[in-house]
């Protein structure tokens, strides 16, 4: 049972406790949790107990041709880390996107700057720079196909007419050709998203300390390395934070352009379970393989997070 | 004035390169949407033909009703709409209650948050083992159901911005005039914050438009949305570079509309309300 002497202190001077029955009273003590409820018990429903589901299929024979689910502690663990293929699609995941990611914020950053001072038709080009942003990925993949793809894409036309002489690139099946067009499909894409928040970050930075620097006499790339760059730090942790954590996890445009291929050595983490679990439906060892890159995603997580937060702090 | 003064650029060269950029971003779309309607001679041409001479409307046809397009486009719409109405419903209570009364504190916060991170391959997996056990693959109640888990970090994240920047005086008077929380938050709070939520709808809808795994491994024949039809042209065996492009323009005109829609808002939407912009 609940007392309304004791609901009442909690909001003192505040009436509107007070009125409407017991349960409208306690629906007003808790209503911090009552409103945050539907979301938590979608998220538990659809997340929390999926995974720990994984877990559990983890560790044991998941076939859907053998019945039962025997248990067979960290053979499929092991089978994972033995697998040679896993660990080269490690190894292309983390390439990918250090290459991906680096060169989106260096690029953003450039735009960032180039766009920061207004001029007339910034807003359209503004548009039109953040279009790629709300492109689907797999419609991404299949752009860069069809300008790359041999012998009818522009792009080897293009080419040898810069260069003078015919070029035939294989630039979906050819390393490292192919690295370089899965890369390319994702610096077009993403790129907007590192100039978009750097430039956010720009235009919050005060004037007042560069133009105090620019009449101490430093020059342009002094002022930007040892006044912007600084309070740019934590919007730059940011975006490559987030940036990162979505770099990850490159499935679609590999699905589009290489299909893992050739061979497998355009797989990556996530294609590779994808492989593993819906294509072999070798479905315990995906959850494991799937468990182990969680965790590998968690640890950059953790560290990129504190991070960010220990810059936000300064 | 900060903008005048700061030269990291000089002016030919800082135009030069913003064109550049514009020209990078704009030449793939131009190659598709002119894909889109050349005749088939055109798109098999060497050398390329840059505009063709009699252009069609054939593969638009061909994509939306011989490769099922059109369904596609129907359910996406759907399963769309119905994530982005959910996630709002249940995002939106939450990231108040986060930010009035911090309920479960900074912990909670950074769960929802966490949730945003999870590589979609970890979860797909037991959400497909389970989904055939209870009768959800390959329906569209179960596709809105994880989309709406897909986005409710958005929802939940943006909207907790958003209340945490907003006056909580009207909240409090009404609530001296004798509301409860509840009512506060419903008849005060909520409409002075649909500029955000509609913000907050418009991404969610964009995130679901445009996403790809979950509809891979969750649809088959009966919920598939229009990002998996795209499976039918992959490495453009067949040949259909007319077809995928006509299908290219027609599912992404639409987001790229919405996307200019809350343009404003695009920084808070990228960074889930961490950035103002």
């Amino acid at each position: 049972m609940t007392h309304p002497a004791k609901a009442v202190p909690l909001h003192p001077g505040l009436p509107g406790a007070a009125r409407g029955g017991t349960l409208a009273l306690w629906a007003e003590r808790r209503i911090g949790w009552l409103l945050v409820t539907p979301a938590v018990a979608l998220i538990v429903a659809l997340s929390i107990y999926p995974l720990l589901y994984s877990l559990w299929v983890s560790f044991v024979n998941y076939d859907f041709l053998v019945p039962g689910h025997a248990f067979v502690g960290l053979r499929n663990f092991a089978q994972i880390i033995a697998d040679p293929i896993a660990r080269s699609a490690l190894v292309t995941t983390a390439v990918l996107c250090v290459l991906d990611v680096g060169i989106e914020f260096g690029l953003g950053l450039a735009l960032a700057l180039a766009m920061e001072r207004p001029f007339r038709g910034r807003g359209l080009i503004t548009s039109i720079l953040i279009i790629p942003l709300f492109i689907s990925p797999v419609i991404v993949g299949q752009f860069f196909a069809l300008m790359l793809q041999r012998p009818f894409g522009p792009t080897d036309y293009l080419l040898g007419l810069v260069l003078g002489h015919p070029v035939t690139i294989d630039w979906l099946s050819g390393f490292p050709w192919n690295f370089a067009a899965l890369v390319a499909a994702d610096v077009w894409q993403w790129t907007p998203f590192m100039f978009v928040i750097l430039l956010a970050g720009l235009s919050a930075i005060p004037p007042e300390p560069y133009e105090a620097a620019q009449i101490d006499g430093v020059n342009p790339w002094q002022g930007f390395r040892y006044v912007v760059w600084p309070q740019l730090t934590p919007m730059i942790l940011l975006a490559i934070t987030f940036r990162l954590l979505d770099a990850v996890k490159l499935f679609d445009v590999i699905f589009m352009m290489t299909g893992g291929g050739p061979g497998t050595s355009t797989y990556t983490a996530s294609f590779y379970l994808y492989e593993m679990g819906f294509q072999h439906f070798h479905l315990s060892e995906a959850t494991a393989g799937s468990w182990i890159f969680l965790l590998l995603t968690a640890v950059i997580v953790g560290f990129l997070v504190r991070r960010l937060l220990r810059a936000e702090a300064v | 004035m900060a903008a005048v003064t700061r030269h990291h650029w000089t002016g030919r060269l800082r135009f030069i390169f913003i064109g550049f950029a514009v020209i990078c971003v704009l030449a793939p779309l131009y190659w598709v949407a002119v894909t889109s309607i050349k005749p088939t001679d055109d798109y098999l041409a060497s050398p390329p033909v840059w505009f063709p001479s009699h252009p069609t409307l054939v593969h638009y046809r061909a994509a939306l009703f011989a490769y099922r397009g059109l369904q596609g486009l129907s359910h996406s719409a759907t399963v769309a709409l119905g994530a982005m109405v959910l996630s709002v419903l249940l995002g939106t209570p939450m990231g108040y209650s986060l930010a009035r009364f911090r309920t479960g504190g900074k912990h909670m916060a950074m769960w929802v948050l966490s949730q945003r991170f999870l590589p979609p391959v970890a979860i797909g997996l037991p959400i497909f083992l389970l989904y055939r056990n209870y009768g959800l693959y390959d329906t569209q109640p179960g596709l809105i159901l994880v989309y709406t888990m897909m986005t409710l970090p958005l929802t939940v994240w943006m909207m907790y911005a958003y209340f945490r920047q907003m006056p909580r005086e009207l909240e409090d008077a009404a609530r001296v005039d004798g509301c409860g929380w509840l009512q506060a938050f419903l008849r005060v709070a909520v409409p002075l914050a649909l500029p955000g939520i509609a913000a907050a709808a418009v991404f969610a809808f964009i995130a679901v438009w445009t996403e790809f795994f979950f509809a891979l491994i969750l649809t088959s024949r009966h919920a598939f949305t229009l990002p998996t039809v795209f499976r039918s042209f992959i490495s453009f065996q067949g040949g259909q570079y007319g077809e995928s492009s006509a299908l290219a323009m027609v599912s992404l005109i639409p987001s790229i509309l919405l996307g200019m829609l809350v343009q404003r808002h695009l920084v808070r939407g990228l960074t889930l309300g961490a950035v103002r912009g």
